[in-house]
Parts: C-alpha cells; structure tokens; sequence
C-alpha cells in the first residue's frame, strides 16, 4: 500500500498514536469506573463519617445489592417488562431498598448495640468491638449467600455491557457509562439530602458532636441507624449497576472491600466528598495502572497506593481529624 | 419550674453530687456558682438526662424528670448550652441555629427566633454561612446561645458561658444573658465560675462546693457573705 | 509478675493439655477426625501467635495470614523449587515471618488506631494477589517415596497431630513467657493506655516491636505445618481472609490475653466447624464461615472479653491474697526533705514557656522553679492551662518557645518515658488500672522502669504501697472494685514506684470525700517527707492550702501571682481570676 519509507514513519507516529490511544482509552475506563467506586465509596464514607465505624461487612452489602438486583431483574420480571437498556438499572436502583432494610435490621438488632451513645463512654477495647462484630457479619453475610444462592456465578444479561460508543478511536463502554451518570445522579441526591433536609443536617450534627446533638433533642441513635442503613444501601446501588456487568458470587464482597477502604481514606475519612472523589481516583489508578502493570497486579497497585496513604497522609485529601482519643 | 430535691450523683465511686436541692421559679434568674469540681456541670448533665442520679428526684412543671429519655427532654422546654460552647463545627452558623429548632415548638417559632437571635447578636447574621468551627470563641459561645433560644425554651441553662474567654468578651456575653432574661421574662439557670458576674443579675443564688450546697440567698447576702470567698480561696 | 498462679501451676496445666491431647489423639480411629485433631492445633497456635500481639499488646490484628501464607509458601517453594525438606523449611519459614514482623512493624506501628487495622487487612490481600501473579494458583508438595519421614511425610497421621502440638505446647511456652516476665506487663501497660505507659517510663517501641517479631514468626511457622499437612498450597486458603479471621476469632472466642484462650477457641471451633462441613457440606457449604461468623457474634455481644474470662469470673472468683514479702525502701530514701528544703537547689525550672494551638495561648511566658524538697502547687480556674502545662513538662507537648531544665538538664524534646527515666513521675485523672490483675501488681507495673529484675520490682512496689498508705490486705485484691480512695492511692504508689525526684500530681484529690481527702493528703505529705518534690495540680484550694509550701496561679495562660499561699490568696489579680472583677471593685467599693 505504502512505499517503505512512508510506511516507516507512519509506523513510528502510528506507535505514538497508540500509546495516546491506550492512555486516552485508560483514563476513561478509569473515569467510568471511577464513577461506580466513588458510589460504593459514599456509601462507606457516610457510615465512617457519621457513625465512626469501620463495617467490614461493606463489601457483602455489596454483593447483597448485586444478588438483589439479579432476582429484582429476573424473578420480579423488571428486565422483561423494562427491557435489557432500562431494566439492569431499575433493578441496580431498586436493590438499593431492599438492602436499606437489610442493613436496617443489622443495626437495630446487632450493630447498634455496640455503637453510638451505646460507645460513647467506651475506653479502649470498646471501639474495637464494633470492627469485630462487623468482621463477624461479613462471615455470615458472605457465607449465609453462599448457602442461599449458591456458588454458581451469576449475571444479568444485557448486550450494554459489550457495547461500547465510539467517540473518536476511544472505546467507552455503555454500561460503565450508564453506571457513571447514575453515580453522579445518586451522589447528587445524597449530597442534597444531607445539605437540605432536615433529617440529613441532623445527621451531621450527630456526626459532628453527639452530645451536643443530644442536648438539641436529636435522636443521635436513629441517626446512626439512617446513616448505617443509607451507607449501605448507596454501596448496593453500585452492586446492583455492576451486576449486569461482571458475574459475581457471594465471595465478591471481599474483592472490593480494600478498594473502597483505600478510595475512603485518600478522600480522607469523615469526609463524603472526599469519598467521592477518592473513589473515582482509585478507579483512575487502577485502570491507568494497566498502561504498566500487567493485567493480574491491577489491584496490588491500589494497594500500594493504599498503603501509601496511610502512611504519608492520613488525612487524606479532604479528611478531618477523626482518630478517637 | 423545676424543682431539684435531694439530688445524688455518682461517677463510680465518687460522689459529684451529695443532696442537692435548688428550686428555680418561673421567669426567675438563678445562678449556681461554686469552684471547680463542684459538681455544676453534673448538676446540668442530671438536667439533661445524660447521667443518671443515684438518689433524689427532679420535676420539672410537677412532672418527674426520671421517666423522660435524654433525647426527649428538649421538648419539653429545656435548653442545654453547654460547658465549651459545643458547637456543630462542620455545620454553618444558620444550620447550628436551625438544629437548635429541632424541637417542635422550635420550628412552630422558627422566624420569630431567627430575628430575636440576629437582633440580639448581630455578628452572627454576618457570618451566618460561615462554618461554626472557624469561629471565634466569643462568637461560638453567643452561636451556642442562639442555639438554645431557637429551642423557644421554657428554661434556658447555661454552663459556664465565660470559659477560656477573655474578660470584655465575657461581660458582653453576661450583659446579653441579662437582656434575654429581662427582655423576654425566660427563666434563666446559670452557672459560673466567675461569682461576681453571676451574681450581679441573678434573683437568686447557690453556692455549690464539693457537691453540696454551702449557702444560698439573694445576689446581695451571697456577694457581701465572706463564706463565699472562703468557698473559692480556702482562707 | 504472676504471684497468683504459680509457674509449677501453669507448667503442670500445659502438660495436661498436652497429654489430654494425645489421649484424645489415640482414641481416634479414622484419618478424618486425626486430621481435624492436626488442624485445632495448627489454629491454636496461629491464634496464640495473634494473641501475642492483640491479644496482650491491643494492636488488633487483621492481617496475621500474611505471616502464615509467608510460612505456607516458604516451606512449599523450598521443597518445590530447592529441594529442602521441611524440617529445614518451616524453621526458615519462621525466620522469614520474624523478617516479615519486622520490617511490617516499622512503619506500621506508627499508625494508630483504625488505620493500624486497616493497613494490617492490606498486607496479606496484597501478597494474595502477587503470589496469583507470579503464577502459584496452586502448589502441591511432591511426594517423596524414598525416605518419606526425612521429608516429614508420614503414613501415620498422627506424627503430623503431634508436631502440631509440639508446636502449640512451644508457643504457649512463649506465651507464658511473656505473661509471667515484665515483657507482658509492659504490653498490658501498653495496651492499657499507651500515653500513660510512655508516661511510666515504658518504651513502647521497644516492647512493641519484638511483639510483633515472635508473633509472626509463630504464625508462620503454623502456616508452614499447614502446608505440609494439607500438600498443597493455594494463596486464597492460606493468604485469604478468613485466615486472618480464624487467628482473630479463635482468641477472641476463647479469652483474649491469656494463653489458654486461643487453645479453648481453637477446641470448640474447629471441630465444630469441620464436622458441620463435613456433615452438611453438601448440602449448606459455607457453613464454616457461618460458623465462625456467628461465634464472634454471640461473643461479641455476649462475653466479649472471651469464654475463658466469662467462665474464671463465674466459677473461680480470685480470692485476694495478702502478700507477706518484705518491702524495700529504694536507696535513695535517705535524703531528709528539710535538709534539702533548705538547700534551695532548684529541681524544675521553667523560663518563658509557651504554647498554642491555633489562634489560642494555651499557655503563656510561664517561668517558675520548683525547688527541691519542696510542694509546690499550681492552680487556677477551669481553662487556665494547668493540664497542658504538665504535659509539657511531662514530655507529651513540645513547647513553642522557653525552656524547661529538670536536674540540671534540658528536657525539652525528649519522649516522657525517657524524662521519666530521668526521675520524673506523673499521675493521671483518670486512673486506669489493670482490673485483672492485684493492686500489687498494677504497682509493680511502674516500678519496672526502675529496676532490673522482676523481684526488686516488687519489693519497690511493696514500699510505695506502704508508704501511701494501703495495707497489706488491699495489696491483694485486684483492682476492678476498687473504691475512688483506694484508686487514687494505688495512682500514687504507681506513680511512686518508679523511684522519682520528682513527682507530678494532676489532680490527685478530685471529688474525694473529707474524710478520703485526709488519707490521701497525708500520704502525699509522707511523700514529700521522705524526700521527693511534689509538683501538684489541685481544683480544692482547701486541700492545696493545706499542703502547698509555695503557689503558682495561673490564668489564661499566664502566671499572674506565685508564692506562699497566704500572699498568693490576698492577691487582688488572683481574687479577680476566680472570683471576677466586679467582686474586687465591690471589695474596694464597701472599704472605701
């Protein structure tokens, strides 16, 4: 087609051209998923940021959303009636109740007892109770779905999750990208409802400081229970979306559990915006960590940057001192 | 209004209050004043409901306080400012007012109670979007006051207003509790470590040492009695 | 440290456990329940490893299976790929555990709190993912048919159960090691809280780090068992979650901090967990996990200190015991407080000290000495910085500017337990004592930095409880129960057990009842007569009249008056601090 020479450098740009591709391709990917992580992130971020609590059992909220999705989509017919484009997302929307209750019921039941004004006067080994019995619900959580839904790894059918859009010569994936704007969507929402409603300020006054919040008449309890249950119900929205586009089993919980944790901690714990957007940069760097780590270690480099958060900065990029004394 | 009888408090084995009694009638100002560990904050935390007493009893309009939860007591009409202001940092100034209307009567007053607080400090309706923990101590305290007024409370508590703040800005604040209590007839309790200020516009005042109740009189027996001194100084 | 349990006692009890294992070990029949046998005790061990760190030293572990997958996979690859034969490879898994301890603990150790968790849970998820990479989804031992016992493959399952309780018997051994010597009283001081350990003169570096070091070394060491037992290797069963879970539910469902605890955890849980899997396996998998999962629930919420702990407080109250040993008054007892009260040598001097946080002077250009032999006093309203200036002085906060000389020599910057070593003693408001433990041996605790060896320690601690004022009898009891006199008097002898120059007091008398006040204001005046400087910080001005030679008062910061209290409480500027201006303009007005 071409004489040599031409084809000589057309090579060599062609090679540029590629790595820019990849690098453009990377950093949407990384944006895209980004946008379901800072989902998954808020939802942890917000049970940190008002209950002080680190929940283990995030990552099986996770995965409740996502079995919840499933059987919403299939036995409660959504994807028949609403069709394989607006049906995966109802049903990733709807989960979110479902695991609200769940979540709901674990705390006034379990959790509750050992956090909140339960906690306040707590020393020492008080506050680890409640990571440990978090750790104990995730067993039974992860375990429990093993025995209910069983290990056959399960999926809901949609042609968006192999269709990409075309812009320019980067491919971005329809399911991500749907995924994407309904983050933002319920990101939105969430920061509204914080911001504006009555029951959202209380929530951070209860945050902020709970005896004061008493003495103003709040139910600092409640606050905890609405923010634990909302926590997870926002991280089962995120399952609910992804569930059309990877197969998942009752394991996957833990998979994303130190993602989360890390994208928590770079936004800086106790801060919901922070979380947000330390979701979306752990997306980033673990897509754009494939331009130089082979596939398998893309999740090591989250760790990585994980761990170098913590050490060199706590805080994060948005956090408050929130360490107990 | 409330009527303190008896009252004990235990922190473990420590004895933070030993029979105490004080009475505070409608629309009166009553000061409790004593040094500390005197048991003044444990005498509002028994108030409150966040500690519960050993002994004693507390009614408050005939009703007893024992049966009534922490969470409800505001309510029913008592506004806690406490010890350290205890703002919500992260919150704005309108906001921390706003959560000082959670009660329902709060919020049946809301406007009335937003003006009455912007009239009586005036600093706040500047900085009302500033977040409340990059306020000055000062401020903070007259936004922890605001707070319990946008309660619309029947009895106003307030501990320790003047902690770590600098004289003049004390006396403004104590000149301010003075005006709400003259001004709108609400009942005051208050109480302070600074004697003299506190006693300056009370009705009626108590001293409190060591959990008990050493004296109590009017604002003119209490500053002229040399016990009181006694009380803070040990000579 | 252990005076209620005799060594023989626990040696003894080791033993039965042994043998009690063995007994069980010949009466079982079918590999099946031998493996199951095998399997409690490599989990007892791993649990008694988590135990030495989390267990005694509070640093709540949730990445142990790091250590044991480091473990698993160093006998595995030295078998597979060079050729050694366990029995050189798990004694150099452990090794590589202890290196993996190490250099884990460095910089994690600087974290605190959740953050030291978290980036503990990181640790083993990173390494599962790398060994995925590098290619060992799963490795399995070779068979060896020529001299199988060289390479620790038995026919006979049993040798395998009785390595495994080599093992375990070894690690309680250390265990009991650590409980018995001021290693374990130090962790427990740490554990305890960590600000008044390093206040007691304990480096909490130095103990933390060998902590972490044995731990991991014997989580390894269980892992590379496992991985001999099991043949192979995968990096989910031996890096994955539920490892790091069991170590963690193991112990704590038997009795955190004792070394039977993870022994009783690993007993019940283990064949409860396998016969359930293997009976209703097929039919409810999973059903380990939910297992475990529900047995930290219910302990959680039920007995969250463990079984072992539940049950001892039910059935085996510990009966006080009195101790009868004959104190020791420290060397230095000698000195005669109003020979040195004379002297006027100035023990602690202050110049220009000052701090703030933020916008706020929290303290303000404080200079005062202190002198020693003497009491000295420092007061002032809520809020005038009187705490903050004994944690400067105490090491705690660094000062923005000023300088502080204690004994001649410049302090400022250095950790509190090193001042402390220095001879200067602190103690708290509140009082946190080991409730499990006697009030002799909460004592003892402080004496440890004093001392070299454990028996001078309690002969210390024998005289600072002497010297307070508690008798014998109270000695003996342990300190949950304690009254607030006895409390603060056991503060105090804690405190004085570290043999100081000088002694800190932050608010020692607070909320006393009169008659508790005199014990305790006699005490420290004995205190202070045997020739100890006393820096007090006091609300009860009664009580601070009563004992101080000398005051300092401080406001907002600043020292606005310092000197004998009769002056110091006629001065105007003080009488305004506490009482307001308006009550000095009244006093002027009714005189004038």
């Amino acid at each position: 087609m071409q004489t040599i020479g031409v084809v000589g450098m057309e090579g060599a740009m062609g090679s540029f051209e590629l790595f820019a591709i990849d690098f453009l391709q990377a950093l949407m990917a990384g944006l895209m998923v980004g946008g379901t992580y800072a989902l998954m992130c808020v939802g942890l971020g917000m049970i940190f940021g008002v209950m002080r609590v680190v929940n283990f059992a995030q990552g099986d909220f996770l995965m409740l959303g996502m079995y919840g999705a499933f059987y919403v989509a299939t036995t409660l017919g959504v994807l028949a009636l609403l069709g394989p484009y607006a049906g995966p997302v109802v049903a990733g929307l709807l989960a979110g109740p479902i695991v609200f209750v769940i979540a709901w019921l674990l705390h006034r039941f379990l959790i509750g007892r050992v956090t909140g004004v339960a906690a306040l006067g707590a020393e020492g080994e008080g506050h680890y109770a409640q990571i440990i019995l978090t750790l104990g619900i995730a067993l039974v959580l992860q375990n429990g779905g093993l025995i209910l839904f069983g290990s056959l790894p399960l999926s809901i059918p949609t042609p968006m999750s192999r269709e990409s859009w075309e812009i320019w010569e980067i491919l971005v994936n329809q399911a991500r990208t749907v995924r994407f704007a309904v983050a933002i969507l319920v990101a939105a929402l969430l920061y509204l409802f914080l911001s504006r409603t009555r029951l959202g300020k209380s929530m951070r006054a209860a945050a902020d400081n709970p005896q004061a919040a008493l003495y103003m008449g709040i139910d600092v309890d409640r606050c905890h229970r609405t923010a634990f249950a909302l926590g997870c119900a926002i991280t089962g929205i995120a399952g609910g979306l992804i569930a059309s586009s990877q197969s998942f089993q009752p394991y996957i919980g833990f998979d994303f559990v130190i993602t989360m944790y890390a994208g928590v901690v770079l936004g800086g714990l106790g801060s919901i915006l922070g979380a947000f957007w330390g979701g979306m940069t752990i997306g980033l760097v673990q897509q754009m960590s494939t331009l130089v780590l082979p596939f398998q270690l893309q999740n090591t480099a989250i760790f990585v940057v994980f761990l170098l958060i913590v050490f060199l900065r706590p805080h994060g990029m948005f956090g408050r001192s929130v360490e107990r004394t | 209004m409330l009527q303190i009888a008896s009252l004990e408090v235990a922190y473990g084995g420590l004895r933070a209050l030993d029979r105490v009694s004080i009475a505070v009638g409608q629309g009166q100002f009553v000061a409790v004043v004593g040094p500390n560990g005197a048991g003044k904050t444990t005498l509002f935390r028994a108030i409150s409901g966040t500690v519960r007493p050993v002994g004693g009893s507390i009614l408050y309009e005939g009703n007893d306080l024992a049966a009534v939860p922490a969470a409800q007591r505001p309510h029913l009409g008592i506004a806690h400012v406490p010890e350290g202001r205890q703002v919500f940092p992260s919150l704005s100034v309108l906001e921390n007012l706003e959560m000082g209307a959670y009660t329902a009567a709060g919020r049946a007053r809301w406007q009335q109670s937003l003006e009455l607080i912007l009239h009586l400090f005036p600093v706040l309706a500047e900085r009302r979007r500033q977040a409340a923990g990059t306020l000055s101590g000062g401020e903070q305290q007259m936004l922890a006051i605001g707070r319990g007024l946008a309660s619309a409370p029947k009895l106003l508590m307030l501990d320790e207003p003047s902690m770590g703040l600098a004289p003049t800005v004390a006396d403004m604040i104590f000149e301010r509790i003075e005006q709400i209590h003259r001004d709108h007839g609400l009942t005051v309790l208050l109480v302070e470590q600074r004697v003299a200020e506190a006693l300056e516009s009370c009705d009626l005042g108590y001293v409190l040492e060591t959990g008990r109740v050493v004296m109590q009189g009017t604002h003119e027996t209490l500053m002229a009695d040399q016990r009181v001194k006694t009380a803070y100084l040990g000579l | 440290m252990r005076q209620s349990r005799s060594l023989a006692r626990d040696l003894a009890a080791i033993g039965a456990i042994a043998a009690a294992f063995m007994v069980v070990l010949l009466l079982t029949e079918s590999g099946y329940y031998r493996l199951i046998l095998t399997l409690v005790v490599i989990w007892a061990t791993l649990g008694l490893a988590w135990n030495m760190l989390s267990g005694y030293g509070g640093l709540i572990s949730f990445g142990h299976a790091a250590f044991f997958g480091l473990g698993a996979y160093t006998v595995t690859l030295a078998m597979v790929k060079l050729d050694i034969t366990p029995w050189i490879g798990i004694p150099l898994g452990a090794l590589v555990g202890m290196a993996a301890g190490l250099l884990i603990g460095v910089p994690t150790f600087r974290l605190r709190g959740h953050y030291f968790g978290l980036a503990m849970l990181a640790y083993p998820l990173a390494m599962l993912y790398v060994f995925e990479w590098l290619g060992y989804q799963e490795i399995a031992l070779p068979m060896k048919r020529e001299h199988p016992a060289a390479w620790m493959q038995f026919s006979d399952q049993r040798v395998y159960t009785l390595l495994g309780l080599g093992l375990m018997v070894l690690a309680m051994l250390a265990s009991l090691a650590i409980e018995r010597t001021r290693f374990g009283m130090a962790l427990q001081a740490i554990k305890q809280n960590e600000a008044a350990a390093e206040a007691a003169g304990i480096d909490t570096w130095r103990w933390k780090m060998p902590a972490i070091v044995l731990s991991a070394g014997f989580a390894a060491a269980a892992g590379g068992l496992y991985a001999v037992v099991l043949l192979t290797v995968t990096p989910q069963s031996v890096f994955g979650v539920l490892v790091s879970a069991q170590a963690l539910i193991v112990c704590l469902f038997g009795g955190v901090g004792i070394l039977w605890g993870p022994v009783i955890g690993a007993a019940v849980l283990v064949p409860l967990a396998e016969i359930l899997n293997g009976e209703l396996g097929h039919i409810i998998p999973g059903i380990q996990g939910v297992v475990y999962g529900l047995a930290i629930i219910i302990i959680i919420l039920l007995a969250p200190e463990g079984l072992f702990w539940r049950l001892r407080d039910r059935f085996f109250p510990v009966r006080p015991q009195v101790p009868d040993a004959p104190a020791a008054a420290p060397q230095a007892a000698g000195r005669d407080a109003g020979r040195l009260a004379a002297t006027r040598k100035p023990l602690l001097v202050l110049k220009g000290v000052s701090r703030s946080f933020g916008g706020l002077r929290a303290v303000d250009n404080v200079s005062l000495t202190v002198e020693e032999g003497t009491v000295h006093g420092i007061i002032g309203p809520n809020g005038a910085g009187k705490t903050t200036l004994f944690n400067i002085v105490n090491g705690f906060l660094a000062p923005n500017s000023g300088s502080i000389s204690f004994d001649g020599k410049d302090i400022v910057g250095q950790k509190p337990s090193r001042i402390c070593r220095a001879g200067m003693g602190r103690t708290f408001q509140i009082v946190r004592a080991f409730p499990r433990m006697t009030v002799l041996q909460n004592v003892t605790s402080g004496a440890l930095v004093a001392t070299r060896h454990d028996s001078e320690a309690e002969a210390l601690a024998l005289w600072a409880i002497d010297l307070v004022g508690l008798g014998r009898a109270e000695a003996g009891q342990t300190a949950s129960g304690l009254t607030m006199r006895q409390l603060r008097l056991l503060e105090l002898a804690r405190a004085l057990a570290s043999r100081p120059k000088l002694l800190l007091l932050d608010e020692i008398l607070a909320g006393l009842g009169h008659a508790e006040l005199e014990e305790v204001i006699e005490a420290i005046r004995r205190i202070a007569a045997s020739g100890i400087t006393v820096l007090i910080i006091e609300h009860t001005m009664h009580a601070m009249v009563r004992l101080a030679e000398r005051f300092s008062v401080l406001d907002h910061g600043a020292l606005i008056a310092d000197g004998p209290p009769a002056e110091v409480t006629r001065n105007p500027q003080v009488i305004e601090a506490y009482l307001g201006r308006k009550w000095v303009q009244r006093a002027a007005d009714r005189v004038a």
